[in-house]
């Protein structure tokens, strides 16, 4: 054993001080050839012949220097690097594989690595905090379900504060997502939380201005305070120096900033705003006011201690609504009370390992159709290695390596893509973990098990598209022996690579109408439908807080009065659901048969397509006496009649196919509607179709009159000339004087509900687009690689021919007919299983759009892409010089 | 021409170079590719080249060092001393070497070393 590590750390020193062994080892040579001379010249022999003797004697000095090198040294490192300087070069002969799969493995490598990078950031549990290893969170396990409850009531959290001595500054916070009114009246949403003033103490960061909060603003009577992050001072402040002792409106209530904190801070998890949590009113808590626990651990204590000191104090009986009896509470580390289901989760942990190593199988087997087809294409190369007695093993390696340089150039693009990427990525998955949004202690930036990911699958990727093909390629050689590197055996695998064509064909043409379709659904509301002056309009949510709500309906119709004969306000109109933001049921279209389509729903008052300037299509809008109790007449959109009933809206009545108007649509559901108000019950007619509106995201929409009360109730209120600021200060002061209990939640202009709605779209179908262009991209050099490889093999015939005086026309019509018949055979099976693919996938319900006709084009664009592909062989071959072509073979 | 000598037996080069600097002390390359000629006698044919190769092997387990010096005629050469790792060594390898010489010298006596009435295999 201590041999062979003296033997590694020896031939590492030789590998490093290479020329210097060398050296060493000609000069103890060159003595040895001195003394071995005069030794026989003293015995008597000539010099020269001394010489000669001595050399003899020796053996070869340059094989012994090599086999001495090869000794000392690494020598598979060298052999290693000439294979991939040997890579490097044909990967640049081969530029097109080297482009679209270098890319497609670059994409795939770094999605994988982007994902894990999430993985490695959501399941981390680091604090960039002072100690932060010494920060935890205390929660709830329930023993029996072994669910994990992040939230307790505060009642045991005051219990825990005054008894708890393994932890020290016992801190609770509960998040709230309120909206504040910068100093130029916009409005902002901001992540607040309501947090005790221990936690301050127990982050261990100093204000940048002001102070934290203190014990005595939660108590009862003390005047509204709030701290504010950076980012908030520099937004609604524009980063005044002057900012303490400002006033903040935040939701309802005027608060004084009392401190500023740096930039970065965002403490408890990802929030901006921080205001005192009243822990005193114990009584009236009901399990909305649960509140987040989190501790330091005190000097010397561990968390074992902190667990077993919890565990002995429990948790207080409650009342038997919530169920306790196996509830236990426990001591974790504070990043792993957030997310209770990710951290030790092996399950989740090997599935992200499974889809990383699951992206990489499609480019790669894509790249490794196209590398055995160049292998089969270098078999004269391989034939005169195997003569010159390297191995089979000698010869997949070589393939190996190269596959592995290209792997190698994506992986590294793969890193800079997940680098870059990972967190638009998360903000796609996790919504509400979009930017600004992610926990304070989550970083995205790939770390080293990232690089090492990377690293371990381009060796994968170059194993799946590099050896597995060479493996198959070099079998097939030696089972049919030396004639398979002739050209004999290239009729058989004719067949072999018109199947593959057929095949990338049919593929590519399988997935290209739908995802092209999921594409357009994307993107289209941002080129067609009606243009909304967004910026002008504010949408709210009217509560009216408590049980008795009989005086809602009265109060939301005074409210819409008064705003609409006030200042500052040139409409208002109310629906039961924020637009663009309705649920969706299945529905029944009378005389459509039972296909159960889906649309969204929504119920508006009598000035809701007049406020928001909708236009008719065709029918009528809502008429007063539709508003009367008992009548069912709705009004649908262009995408309703363009998706369900069929035809151009415009023929609404009576036109071929068209006919929406008059039709009768049902709900098949009358439950689960997102806590919605349930859509109506019964039949109602088709009175009216109107144009879609940006952001509906182009589903069908159903809009009924308002006939019954809604609780609550969303308002629309368009702006007046003077702006948005003024509109929110009118809203707010109208219902402040109606009544205590009546609020406004959820404040915000149609721009940020738009936004919200689209990016996810936007960023969704740029990937999808990206996807889809990489398979039409491999098609083409599958395609490209394929012709050249069955036009290599017909360069004698084709010599022949161009010898015998054929004329170009016809050799160019034999190689596009001997092209077409894959492509037309591949053309059919794609087209066959995209029209099936298209009805199975449920494209419309996902966000896409059904475009008639896509499937033929799309067979039509690759039976052209695939002739483009043909054309450079083609060309290339009909330009061979025929003496040329003799001599090959 | 007929040649009676035989080709060395793989891996007892290590084991005659060692047994060389053992009884000798140290001794450049050329010394001992001498040494093991004459003591061969020209019954087995030792190419001299390989005892180079052998020689980086056994400085590379460290069973001997490596050491510029003079020799007798005033030439510079690089001479090879066994270390005590290397005496374990020898040591070990030749117990080994007595213990399978004398399996093989009963095998090949008169009778093969097998007890009499030993039913014979198959195709033996």
């Amino acid at each position: 054993m201590r041999a062979l590590f003296h033997t590694l750390v020896s031939r590492l020193r030789g590998f490093v001080r290479r020329a210097a062994a060398d050296d060493e080892f000609d000069q103890e040579l060159s003595a040895h050839l001195t003394m071995a001379e005069e030794d026989k010249v003293r015995r008597g022999m000539s010099p020269s012949e001394a010489r000669r003797e001595a050399r003899l004697e020796l053996g070869g000095v340059t094989q012994l220097r090599e086999a001495a090198r090869a000794t000392r040294g690494l020598p598979w490192i060298d052999s290693f690097w000439l294979d991939a300087k040997l890579g490097g070069r044909m990967l640049r002969k081969s530029w097109g594989l080297t482009l679209v799969g270098g890319l497609a493995m670059a994409i795939t490598i770094g999605l994988g690595a982007s994902i894990f990078t999430i993985w490695d950031a959501v399941s981390g549990t680091r604090l960039p905090l002072d100690e932060g290893d010494r920060v935890v969170a205390i929660q709830t396990l329930n023993r029996g379900t072994q669910q994990v409850n992040s939230l307790t009531p505060l009642a045991d959290f005051r219990r825990w504060r005054e008894t708890l001595t393994s932890v020290a500054q016992v801190s609770a916070m509960r998040p709230r997502n309120l909206t504040v009114v910068t100093r130029d009246g916009a409005l902002e949403p901001v992540r607040a939380a309501e947090i005790t003033a221990s936690a301050f103490q127990l982050a261990r960061v100093q204000p940048l201005m002001g102070r934290p909060l203190i014990d005595s603003d939660e108590r009862e009577g003390a005047e509204p305070v709030a701290v504010i992050g950076h980012r908030l001072w520099e937004e609604a402040f524009a980063s005044d120096p002057s900012v303490i002792g400002q006033r903040l409106q935040v939701g309802d209530t005027p608060h004084v900033v009392v401190g500023v904190m740096p930039r970065g801070f965002r403490f408890p998890v990802n929030q901006r705003l921080w205001m005192p949590l009243r822990t005193d009113r114990v009584s009236e808590a009901g399990p909305d006011s649960d509140v987040f626990v989190f501790a330091r651990l005190a000097a010397g204590a561990s968390q074992e201690r902190a667990q077993v000191e919890v565990a002995t104090i429990g948790l207080l009986p409650r009342n038997q609504a919530r169920e306790t009896a196996q509830a236990e509470p426990r001591v974790v580390p504070y990043a792993a009370g957030f997310l209770p289901v990710v951290h030790g989760n092996r399950w989740l942990t090997g599935v992200i390992f499974l889809v990383g190593a699951l992206l990489l199988v499609p480019p790669c087997a894509n790249v490794a159709i196209l590398v055995y087809a160049r292998t089969v294409t270098r078999r004269e190369e391989f034939a005169a290695r195997t003569a010159l007695g390297a191995s089979r093993a000698r010869i997949v390696m070589q393939v190996f390596v190269e596959l592995l340089v290209l792997a190698a150039g994506a992986g590294i693009l793969g890193f800079f893509i997940a680098r870059q990427y990972s967190g638009q990525l998360i903000g796609m998955v996790v919504p509400m973990m979009g930017p600004g949004s992610v926990p304070f202690w989550m970083d995205f930036t790939p770390s080293l098990p990232t690089v090492l990911w990377v690293a371990a699958f381009s060796v994968l990727a170059a194993a799946i598209a590099g050896g597995i093909p060479t493996l198959h390629a070099t079998k097939m050689w030696r089972r049919l022996g030396p004639s398979a590197l002739g050209n004999r055996g290239s009729a058989r695998l004719g067949k072999t690579w018109m199947t593959l064509l057929a095949t990338q064909v049919a593929v590519s043409l399988a997935i290209l109408p739908s995802a092209t379709e999921m594409i357009w659904g994307a993107l289209r509301p941002m080129f067609v439908g009606q243009a909304l002056p967004l910026d002008e309009f504010l949408s709210g949510v009217l509560v009216l807080d408590g049980e008795d709500r009989s005086r809602f309906d009265g109060l939301r119709r005074e409210v819409v009065r008064q705003l609409a004969s006030g200042p500052g306000i040139s409409g208002v109109a109310v629906s039961a659901s924020v637009l663009m933001e309705e649920p969706e049921v299945d529905i029944e279209v009378e005389g459509l048969g039972p296909s159960d389509p889906e649309a969204k729903f929504n119920t508006v008052d009598d000035a809701f397509f007049k406020v928001l300037g909708f236009r008719f299509l065709a029918g009528r809008s809502f008429e007063p006496g539709d508003f009367a109790p008992g009548r069912r007449p709705v009004i649908v959109n262009r995408s309703f009649v363009a998706e369900i009933v069929g035809g151009p809206p415009s023929q609404g009545f009576g036109g071929a196919g068209g006919n929406a108007l008059g039709r009768r649509v049902r709900y098949l559901e009358t439950t689960d509607t997102r806590g919605a108000s349930p859509p109506p019950p019964g039949w109602h007619e088709i009175v009216g179709v109107v144009e879609d509106l940006p952001g509906d995201n182009d589903g069908p929409v159903i809009f009924h009159p308002m006939t019954t009360a809604v609780h609550p109730a969303s308002l629309i209120v368009r702006r007046g000339s003077t702006g948005l600021g003024p509109a929110v200060d009118r809203l707010r002061a109208v219902v402040a004087g109606l009544d205590s209990r009546l609020k406004v939640e959820r404040l915000r202009s149609f721009e940020d509900i738009y936004e919200e709605n689209q990016s996810d779209d936007k960023t969704f179908a740029t990937a999808l687009g990206v996807i889809v262009l990489i398979v039409l991209l491999f098609s083409m050099a599958g395609m490209y690689t394929l012709m050249t490889f069955i036009v290599s093999q017909r360069w004698r015939e084709i010599g022949v021919r161009t010898a015998l005086g054929a004329q170009p026309r016809r050799l160019l019509a034999g190689i596009f007919g001997r092209a077409a018949v894959p492509l037309l055979i591949g053309a059919l099976v794609g087209c066959a299983a995209g029209i099936r693919l298209e009805s199975w996938l449920p494209i419309a319900a996902a966000g896409g759009r059904i475009i008639p006709g896509i499937v033929p084009v799309s067979a039509a664009l690759m039976i052209l892409i695939g002739l483009l592909a043909v054309a450079g062989p083609a060309r290339r071959a009909i330009r061979i010089d025929p003496t040329e072509a003799l001599r090959v073979n | 021409m007929s040649d009676e000598r035989s080709p060395i037996l793989q891996g007892t080069l290590d084991l005659m170079v060692l047994t060389t600097l053992e009884q000798l002390g140290p001794l450049h390359g050329y010394g001992i590719a001498r040494r093991i000629e004459q003591v061969a006698q020209d019954a087995v044919i030792v190419n001299q080249g390989t005892i180079y190769l052998c020689l980086v092997r056994l400085v590379q387990k460290k069973w001997i060092s490596a050491k510029w010096g003079t020799s007798e005629n005033n030439r510079r050469a690089k001479f090879y001393a066994i270390t005590s790792a290397g005496r374990a060594q020898l040591r070990a390898e030749t117990e080994n070497w007595a213990r399978i010489s004398g399996v093989i010298g009963r095998v090949l006596q008169p009778g093969g070393g097998l007890p009499t009435g030993a039913p014979a295999k198959a195709g033996s």
